[in-house]
């Protein structure tokens, strides 16, 4: 084949191409509130993917063939930890090939360790007690004050892997962290109202939040962790409701509704349906935006 | 000509190996030690520690804003996965005893009326050091006579840091042939393993040693492609140098050995997923095999199958739950038999069975499965007409147990009434590490 003038100008433009992709560092994350938070970190300068969309529960994910091929070409992987992706990250680790992101190295990053957990198990773990993780509750990022930890360690990382950058990566997290504090005052006069007030939950995910805006979760509607409410345990809980004149119950999108209803039925407690993650409803792409969510479904409450 | 053509593929490939990893290296090492004039290399120094410094602040940002209560140890999950899981099942048959072993011809399958304890598998995985992950599987069982069977199911271990998306896989493993073949009795959909697995690869499944090399293709969706090479004698390799005296189309096993590399077993998968939409995924594969078979001394078999793998999962699920799965895997045989007078066998199958998960923790499965030979082959059990179908419900208690019910009609020509019909009723817990979750 002739070389000509035309095939050396694609073949320049496709060298070029492939450079300009190279100097972008590929981010992956487990989850999409952590890719929001990389993505306000990292800016222009990385490409942010996560494995899972926000509207499942991450707990549940499968190690999906294509998650082994996003694995395999990153250079950061970001993950909750905490045994949250405990499921399926390990053989997806194990099938990428990828030195770089396995744990121990420089592109893992495990944000449960910036952060400090709550609900570590003290003393012996039993899975008689349902779905729990004995190194703490991962839904930490529940809590803005979380987020803020979770974005500095971010850019720290970046900054490591990327010196270039390190300027606008600390910029953006100073940005970051100050839009944050100032929402965060907004977000905590919203909801006055739900100070020291007892508080319903589906299941033992909103701790941080609780702990953020400071409303008490005395009970859940799954009996333990991950199990399914029955009948009996259901009529208990109806019982604390009236006794302690609980009024809300607070419970992701993706649980099943009618145990919720038929509470509702009962005691004419409010169930305020909470996104849980970025990208759990349509037009919650940032992380501010999920607060504002969150803040807005517990604001309005009996819409249910 | 057979022979020196493999030999010398699998030289080209152990030496490519070496040469690409080797190369990597140098090249590093070449970059390190090149030589540029010290202005350079002083700017860059000061620009390193420009670097330095904001990445301390950063470092130092990241402290303020602990609380004094972090005191998270970085400890990984431990290092060591261990895992035991137990699989029994109860019920019954149309058919006595003797010809029910005949019918669920799976090593794992429940086979008699009454009690089968199926599967009690001890599982240790982990990393070993930078440069490689292991696993072994040791699987106790308990056959018709009461007897408990220790076996060896699988020992390798797999490669973490070869350039190129390679990794080498080595040891005692399952062959990287179509989807179920790999997965362990605990992980599969149904109480028993599909008919024309069973007839081609043995109650057990096609394993043996060897080492593989695969190859994470660099497109932009997913594609890998899986190269190996293991011993084929004994009676996990069943269409290859089954064990001596054991029977296949009427033709009696010797105790042919492997002489040479033209002797072994090789097989090549390739693997392809893709998402065609945020809630639906597929994986289709194509796999062969090719090898000795010691129904003379110069006879070969060749097995292809193509699988196909939908999965669908709703964007609002709890647990993974409602899903849809699809999967369906078609083989065929080519057996070449006896050495003086040679007959050519040649034995076709597939089965397809759709999962759905209705609501958390339930299944409802549906499997129909057909399997037939070529020749006079009635009275063959392994090689004769034979359809299944076999509805199942299966409640996951939590991610830890589960208990399922499956009814199977079966259509088969060596039956005396052509048909048979059994329900059983199986339960499984698992003990230690969190499982994988199956995709």
């Amino acid at each position: 084949m002739k070389i000509t003038y035309k095939h050396f100008l694609w073949l320049l433009s496709f060298t070029i191409m492939s450079g300009s992709l190279h100097a972008a560092l590929k981010v992956e994350t487990t989850t999409q509130d952590l890719a929001a938070i990389a993505k306000a970190v990292g800016g222009e300068h990385i490409h942010v993917h996560s494995l899972t969309p926000g509207t499942r529960d991450p707990h549940f994910a499968a190690a999906k063939p294509s998650m082994i091929r996003k694995v395999y070409s990153a250079d950061l992987l970001v993950v909750v930890g905490a045994d949250m992706e405990i499921g399926w990250l390990p053989p997806l680790l194990q099938s990428a090939r990828n030195s770089r992101v396995q744990p121990g190295n420089s592109g893992y990053l495990d944000l449960s360790e910036a952060v400090p957990l709550l609900g570590k198990i003290q003393g012996p773990v039993s899975r008689d007690m349902g779905d729990v993780h004995a190194k703490g509750n991962p839904h930490y990022w529940l809590d803005p004050r979380n987020g803020i930890r979770m974005a500095n360690a971010i850019a720290l990382r970046l900054g490591q892997l990327d010196p270039e950058h390190v300027t606008e990566y600390q910029k953006n997290v100073e940005l970051f962290e100050k839009t944050l504090n100032t929402k965060l005052q907004g977000w905590k006069k919203t909801l006055q109202h739900l100070k020291g007030k007892p508080v319903i939950a589906y299941h033992r995910s909103f701790i941080y939040l609780a702990e953020a805006f400071g409303f008490r979760i005395v009970d859940e509607v799954e009996p333990k962790p991950g199990i399914t409410p029955s009948a009996a345990s259901l009529a208990k809980l109806i019982t604390r409701i009236k006794n302690e004149q609980i009024d809300l119950l607070i419970m992701e999108p993706y649980y099943e509704r009618r145990s919720a209803r038929y509470l509702k039925e009962k005691t004419g407690l409010h169930i305020a349906v909470i996104p849980q993650s970025v990208g759990a409803q349509e037009g919650i792409t940032t992380y501010v935006d999920l607060f504002d969510n969150i803040v807005s479904a517990l604001k309005v409450r009996g819409v249910n | 000509m057979f022979q020196l053509k493999y030999s010398h593929l699998s030289m080209t490939l152990v030496s490519g190996l070496l040469a690409f990893y080797s190369n990597s290296v140098s090249a590093a090492e070449a970059k390190e030690s090149a030589q540029e004039p010290l202005e350079l290399r002083q700017q860059i120094e000061r620009l390193q520690q420009d670097y330095q410094s904001q990445i301390d602040a950063l470092k130092k940002r990241l402290d303020e804003g602990h609380s004094s209560s972090v005191t998270n140890s970085s400890q990984q999950s431990s290092s060591l996965r261990i895992g035991l899981s137990g699989l029994f099942a109860a019920g019954g048959s149309s058919v006595d005893n003797a010809t029910l072993a005949n019918l669920q011809a799976g090593g794992h399958d429940p086979k008699q009326n009454g009690f089968t304890l199926q599967n009690v598998e001890l599982s240790i995985a982990g990393t070993v050091d930078n440069y490689l992950d292991a696993q072994a599987n040791l699987i106790y069982l308990m056959n018709p006579k009461g007897e408990t069977i220790m076996e060896l199911e699988e020992a390798f271990f797999t490669t973490r840091n070869l350039p190129g998306g390679l990794q080498i896989k080595g040891g005692q493993y399952y062959t990287e042939f179509g989807r179920q073949n790999k997965q362990h009795p605990h992980t599969w959909g149904f109480v028993d393993q599909p008919v024309i697995l069973s007839r081609f690869f043995g109650g057990d499944g096609l394993r043996s040693q060897g080492a593989r090399v695969s190859w994470l293709m660099p497109t932009d969706t997913y594609s890998e492609l899986t190269l190996g090479m293991q011993n084929p004698k004994g009676e996990t390799v069943t269409s290859f140098l089954n064990a001596a005296g054991e029977d296949i189309g009427g033709y009696t096993l010797t105790d042919r050995r492997a002489r040479n590399s033209s002797d072994l077993l090789y097989s090549a998968r390739w693997l392809s997923g893709i998402d065609l939409s945020d809630n639906l995924s597929m994986n289709v594969g194509i796999s062969g095999l090719w090898g000795p078979n010691a129904s003379g001394l110069t006879t070969d078999t060749e097995i292809l199958g193509a699988d196909l793998y939908l999965k669908w999962q709703s964007a609002y699920s709890q647990k993974g739950y409602p899903f849809v799965a699809w999967h369906s895997e078609f083989l065929q045989r080519r057996y070449e038999a006896g050495d003086v007078a040679r007959e050519v066998l040649k034995d076709q199958g597939y089965f397809t069975q759709v999962l759905w998960g209705f609501k958390p923790g339930w299944v409802a499965g549906l499997r129909w499965e057909d399997a037939k030979a070529d020749g006079n082959t009635s009275t063959d059990t392994l090689r004769d007409n034979r359809q299944r179908l076999s509805p199942n419900l299966t409640w996951y208690t939590s991610e830890y147990s589960k208990v399922r019910l499956q009814y199977n009609r079966d259509w088969a020509e060596h039956l005396p009434n052509k048909t048979a019909d059994s329900v059983w009723l199986q339960v499984e817990f698992s003990l230690g590490s969190h499982m994988a979750h199956t995709f």
